[in-house]
């Protein structure tokens, strides 16, 4: 549907449905070239086997070069957590742990984000 | 007007002036080795800065605007070392060959080092061997040479309209070449030689053929016959130290007999045949109906060959004669050969011409050998026979005047003045006149299609009925004149013209690429005054009136168009591919 | 929240050794006081604090702790754990230095999908500028903003609009310069390949307000996930009605397209960039007249940078004083910098202007790794300079970085330690825009050329006082006679760092010595003669016969005759053979 001025306010945001459950790749080229196309592939394929109701979704850079591959996972009754460095082997761990078993994954958390300040992404 | 100081001098100029320009109202001279006066600025060299008073930044004079009120400096300490270490860098990125170098003193980097007293090499030599590329056997490119000012490039894509030149590759590696890293031969190239004329150093020069030329005057088993253009004669003198369109006709003639030629021919002769040839073919198409309008000259071998490779669906619409050098060629090697019991097999024509594609055009097609041999055996530009005058120590300012040989040396007015643009449509008027009324004109001088104006379009009365005409000089003038009559043939609409003049260079023949350099348009004017005013002087204005022409006619060719002018004195045009593999 | 579970998140931002240890003790607090059901201990492997030792995080009251000692564990559980209380001695207040503007979005949005982007408030200002209907008043809000172009030269944006909107003329355009090519700088592409929307949007409201009906992305070929997504954007953005004919309802109609640029450096500066589009080669022509009077196909032409479009819709949306706000007195809102180099966190940072150097290399960027000196950060690529540390204090705006030597740029900002030899650094930049000089113009082809020939003896240890001297005659030429950008600030770099490390230069002329060990040319060679088993496999690979003894009196390197080739050290299978200085 086109937007008009008239219609703006109303349709802007009626696109995409709200999924309380996601997880973001980083996926631009630095993100790529760290391997986020394989995490992005693997956290795809763990979330269908697992038949979880969880979006997949891929994001630009984040800015933490340093990082890369980047994930940001919302999952209801886990906190709001961003990690890095992430592989494959830590992607399947995403899955099964911080979606499925609510357990935070040491040493790739980059940030817990304090969800006050975040709307929904 | 608006006001501005250069130099705390008082200037009041035309807004929209670059500063070079105004400072030469106020006799300050910035120099530069990139702006020509006939180009836009490049802004390549970088030498012209100046400062305006106040600001830190310099600007380069070339290309800003002069703006209301500014106070610019022009020299200054600063500003003398700056422009001094573009010097010396540009010198650390040249062969510095300056004594085997054809510009040598003749030279404007050789003349601005000069000028700057560099006396020592400051920078590490970077430079690079290239390969010369003598592919047209016409004009040479030698890279090396280039200093990258962009002239060349410039005249030929925005002048010319060719886009045989281009830069290639960059930063220090950056080289003037052929568009495509081709031979020039392979290029659309069409010789005109305006890259040559520009080049401020040794980098682009015509193709020398004066050892050619000096090993047959050698040979005791050839008979030389040489012929000189018209416009030759108005600009040879600034190889010697007369002003631009000093008219020194006699003087070549005794300079050239002392070169040792055997028969000393003046190609305005010729010039007339070409107007019986071609007046006569215009009257056959106009009055007669036989053949497509408008007709197009076709004198100009650069522009023959542009519109062979651009345009040849208007090959109908072209003359079928031959140029003036190729009737002379022709005509020596038979009319004359015959008259003086010459063989013509060891007879050799020599040209001196204004231009680089005459030397393309001596071997163009099969009708150039209508004589049973290769017509004109060698081209030399105005610039090579300047330097075999001086290499056979002729001092040719205190030479005495002599006259050509007769049979094909004596011209008309209309002949001499095929060297400037609107010439050969003048001369053709005269004659077409003459043909269409049989009367005599009152008045011979077309004022209308002459001058620099890059198209002239006027028309003529001729027995009540219009003749339209336009006059293009510069081939990137042509465009319009052919775009007319396209979209007029496509449309079905009255012709635009009936008949079409066409010069390759700017200004025509005087304004040549094998001319002495420097040329300005102001240098153009001058030459074709002095061509203008040997027409004035001339007893007969008109082709047809030169008794010898009407003898040639009478004891060879029995009349224009006749079957035996066909035969040698006309040509054919064929449409050629831009790039050739 | 409630129902959360705390966390512990532990980080020894010292040295990284204590992570593992800290976080058992907390996990044996926790069990010995029966509270592991209500926290989790987790590593962080970065928490954006740096030496500040033990750093624990307590989430999601979100209360840090710096230089946590074992005994503060028990406090900091009895009082943040069991209660929401904390522990004053040891709290920290991170602030976080960044701004995201620019960056609102990247890493948040999907940027294939523009329902993320119109659900972050996207094309609101677009609507708002319609909406308005009043190009002077966009104008005005750029104007008041205080926005300049964030490509390098930091001209007022609203001028180039405004210059541009003065003009009358029907055929006007909007370029976005995306030909991206400073070393080490990637801040266009990121944001073209995390938020083209943002991008998409700022030049549409570009177009309306100067009057242009057409617009060109000029995108590097070499970004092709960036030209992927914002072909995608541009499709969507059609689809939407927020390009083509008639945006959103209006009458005004704006059209996008992609020209891809092949990769010459200085197709990025204004004219030359325009040639390329053209189809002519990518060579400058003098300004004036300016691009916004005379630009593509001689028409008027605004030509802005990725992110100067990026900053327009949050300008629409929240207003020109809000940008206002943040900055310096005459350099406005935020800057992205691409920080690199000799650095712990490589990253895209998004800044205030105004912010120090210290700030961004110690507090956001980790500082120097491996407990390296600091040396110099360089900014501005080829065109900059280098700014030694004593300078680091000084508040990052545009003229600020111009008055210590270097630029703003577009935005590179490398780090360097005690390894990188400022002659050698000097000699990269340089050869760089040797590399990408246009040819055109003799200052720069030549200039540059021989600037380089002259480092490059330096570096060898070939220089003399002289080279210096005529590295400056150069320069000035080169600054002072140069056509386009390129060519007068490609000296920067070298008069920088012979500004800042004139030492350094002297050390390489004078003492034929390279302090940081970068030139190859004056490695020194030497025999170890503790490894040294004297085999004589250097001796008898030597090409200059430089090596000197025998098995008993074991060897030894005679540095007169030595070349450096490096063939010894190539040889030795005991590493016997050190390079380096000294």
């Amino acid at each position: 549907m086109k937007l008009t001025i008239d219609n703006f306010e109303q349709e802007s945001k009626s696109g995409k449905p709200k999924n309380k459950n996601w997880i973001k790749v980083g996926l631009s080229t630095c993100g790529i070239a760290a391997g986020a196309d394989v995490v992005f592939e693997t956290i795809q394929k763990a979330v269908k086997e697992n038949k979880l109701d969880v979006s997949v979704f891929r994001t630009g850079c984040a800015g933490k070069c340093y990082a890369e591959p980047l994930v940001e996972v919302k999952a209801e009754g886990v906190a709001r957590v961003v990690y890095g460095g992430v592989d494959k082997d830590t992607a399947e761990k995403i899955v099964q742990k911080h979606v499925m078993a609510k357990q935070l994954i040491d040493d790739h958390i980059y940030s817990i984000i304090k969800e006050e300040d975040n709307g929904e992404a | 007007m608006a006001k501005a100081y250069i130099n705390n001098v008082q200037v009041e100029f035309e807004p929209g002036k670059t500063i070079l320009e105004v400072a030469e109202q106020v006799q300050v001279k910035i120099p530069t080795l990139c702006k020509h006066e006939d180009l836009p600025a490049t802004a390549a060299c970088g030498i012209c800065v100046v400062k305006v008073e106040g600001s830190k930044k310099m600007l380069r004079a070339c290309c800003t605007a002069l703006e209301d009120g500014m106070k610019i400096i022009t020299h200054d300490p600063e500003l003398v070392e700056i422009r001094r270490t573009i010097i010396e860098l540009i010198l650390s990125n040249h062969p510095n060959d300056c004594l085997t170098c054809g510009r040598n003193n003749d030279c404007e980097l050789q003349t601005i080092a000069a000028d700057f007293g560099i006396r020592q090499e400051s920078f590490n030599k970077i430079t690079r061997k290239l390969p010369k590329d003598s592919s047209t056997k016409t004009i040479e490119l030698e890279p090396s040479k280039c200093i990258g000012c962009g002239r060349c490039i410039e005249v030929c894509q925005n002048v010319q309209n060719v886009w045989a030149l281009s830069f290639l590759e960059r930063g220090i590696n950056t080289r003037m070449a052929p568009a495509g890293d081709i031979k020039l031969s392979e290029s659309p190239c069409i010789r005109c030689g305006q890259c040559s004329a520009h080049c401020p150093t040794g980098a682009i020069f015509e193709f020398d053929q004066t050892r050619e030329v000096w090993r047959e005057l050698l040979n005791p088993d050839t008979y030389c016959v040489v012929q000189i253009a018209p416009s030759v004669r108005v600009a040879i003198g600034e190889g010697f130290g007369y002003p631009p369109g000093t008219n020194l006709t006699k003087k070549i003639y005794a300079a050239l007999r002392r070169l040792g030629f055997n028969t000393v021919f003046d190609t305005n002769f010729s010039a007339d045949v070409t107007i019986m040839e071609e007046a006569s073919e215009f009257v056959e198409r106009f009055v007669n109906k036989k053949g497509v309008l408008p007709l197009i000259t076709t004198c100009c071998p650069a522009w023959v060959d542009f519109m062979e490779k651009f345009h040849s669906e208007m090959i109908e619409h072209f003359s079928s004669a031959k140029s003036p050098q190729e009737i002379m060629s022709t005509l020596c090697k038979t009319y004359y050969a015959k008259e003086n019991n010459i063989d013509p097999a060891k007879m050799r024509v020599i040209s001196i011409m204004p231009c680089t594609a005459k030397k393309y055009e001596i071997t163009r097609t099969e009708e150039m050998f209508a004589s049973g041999y290769q017509g004109t055996d060698c081209v030399l530009t105005t610039r090579e026979i300047i330097r075999m005058i001086k290499q056979a120590g002729i001092d040719f300012n205190s030479l005495t005047d002599e006259e050509p040989d007769h049979l094909m040396g004596d011209y008309s007015g209309a002949g001499t003045i095929f060297g400037a643009t609107g010439g050969v449509m003048e001369a053709a008027l005269r004659t077409a006149h003459h043909l269409i009324t049989k009367e005599k004109l009152s008045k011979v001088e077309f004022e209308n299609v002459r001058g620099l104006k890059g198209v002239k379009e006027t028309s003529v009365s001729v027995n009540g009925i219009e003749v339209k005409i336009a006059v293009a000089h510069g081939i990137g003038n042509v465009e319009y004149v052919l775009n007319k009559i396209k979209k007029a043939k496509e449309n079905d609409d009255p012709l635009p013209y009936h008949f079409v003049e066409v010069m390759a260079c700017p200004g025509g023949c005087v304004g040549g690429g094998g001319q002495p350099y420097g040329v300005t348009d102001e240098i153009r004017a001058i030459r074709a005054k002095g061509l203008y005013e040997d027409d004035a002087n001339c007893e007969a204005r008109c082709s047809h009136d030169n008794p010898f022409i009407k003898k040639l006619y009478k004891d060879f060719l029995d009349a224009p168009l006749s079957e035996k002018a066909h035969h040698l004195l006309h040509t054919k045009y064929v449409p050629r591919p831009e790039y050739k593999k | 929240m409630g129902k959360l579970k705390k966390i512990i998140l532990v980080k020894d931002t010292a040295n990284n050794k204590e992570t593992v240890r800290f976080a058992e003790l907390f996990n044996s607090a926790l069990r010995d006081r029966a509270l592991d059901e209500q926290a989790q201990v987790v590593r962080a492997a970065d928490i954006n604090i740096y030496n500040q030792g033990v750093v624990v995080r307590i989430m999601p009251s979100d209360i840090t702790y710096v230089n946590v000692n074992e005994k503060d564990i028990d406090m900091i559980i009895r009082k943040s754990i069991k209660n929401n209380d904390i522990v004053k001695e040891i709290l920290a207040k991170p602030e976080d230095k960044q701004i995201r503007i620019v960056l609102r979005n990247c890493g948040n949005v999907d940027p294939e999908n523009i329902e993320d982007y119109l659900a972050a408030d996207g094309y609101l200002g677009l609507k708002k500028v319609l909406e308005l209907d009043d190009r002077d008043k966009v104008i005005e809000e750029i104007k008041k903003s205080g926005l300049r172009g964030r490509g390098g030269g930091g001209f007022p944006t609203w001028m180039k609009w405004n210059f541009a909107k003065e003009q009358d003329n029907e055929t006007k355009f909007i370029i976005c310069n995306a030909d991206e090519g400073d070393p080490g700088a990637y801040m266009d592409r990121s944001v073209l390949e995390g938020d083209p929307h943002t991008v998409v949007e700022g030049m549409i409201i570009a177009g309306f307000a100067i009057g242009a009906k057409k617009g060109y992305f000029y995108i590097r070929a070499e970004y092709p996930l960036a030209i992927l997504r914002v072909n995608l954007a541009l499709s969507q953005a059609r689809e939407k009605g927020l390009l083509g004919q008639n945006i959103l309802g209006t009458d005004f109609s704006f059209e996008l397209e992609i020209r891809l640029g092949a990769g010459a450096f200085v197709c990025g500066e204004e004219t030359a960039l325009i040639a390329s589009i053209e189809g002519k080669r990518g060579c400058p022509v003098p300004r004036p007249p300016y691009p916004s009077v005379i630009g593509l196909w001689g028409k008027p032409t605004v030509i802005n940078n990725v992110e100067t479009l990026s900053s327009v819709a949050p300008i629409i949306c929240k207003g020109g004083d809000w940008l206002a706000k943040i900055g310096t007195e005459k350099s406005k809102g935020t800057k992205v910098f691409a920080l690199t180099g000799k650095i712990a966190n490589s990253s895209l940072i998004e800044v205030p202007m105004g912010i120090t150097f210290r700030e961004i290399v110690y507090d956001i960027g980790g500082g120097v790794p491996d407990n390296k000196n600091i040396k110099a950060v360089q900014t501005g690529g080829p065109s900059g300079g280098v700014i030694p540390e004593k300078f680091f204090d000084t508040p990052i705006d545009y003229e600020n970085l111009q008055n210590l030597g270097s630029i703003m740029g577009s935005g590179g900002m490398i780090v360097m330690d005690e390894d990188d030899c400022m002659v050698d650094i000097a000699k990269f930049y340089l050869k760089f825009c040797v590399d990408e000089s246009c040819g055109k113009c003799a200052p720069c082809r030549i200039g540059g050329k021989q600037m380089l020939d002259l480092l490059t003896e330096i570096s060898e240890g070939k220089g003399t006082q002289e080279h210096i001297e005529k590295l400056k005659t150069i320069s000035h030429t080169m600054q002072k006679a140069s056509l386009c950008g390129l060519g007068q600030t490609a000296p920067n770099p070298v008069m920088s760092t012979l500004k800042y490390f004139e030492n350094e230069y002297i050390d390489h002329i004078e003492h034929k010595k390279c302090t940081a060990g970068k030139c190859e040319s004056l490695y020194e060679y030497k025999v170890i003669e503790e490894k040294c088993r004297r085999c004589g496999l250097c001796k008898r690979n030597c090409p200059v016969d430089a090596i000197v003894g025998d098995k008993d009196e074991g060897y030894k390197i005679i540095q007169e005759k030595c070349i450096k080739c490096g063939k010894c050290y190539e040889v030795c299978k005991f590493e016997a053979i050190s390079r380096g200085n000294n």
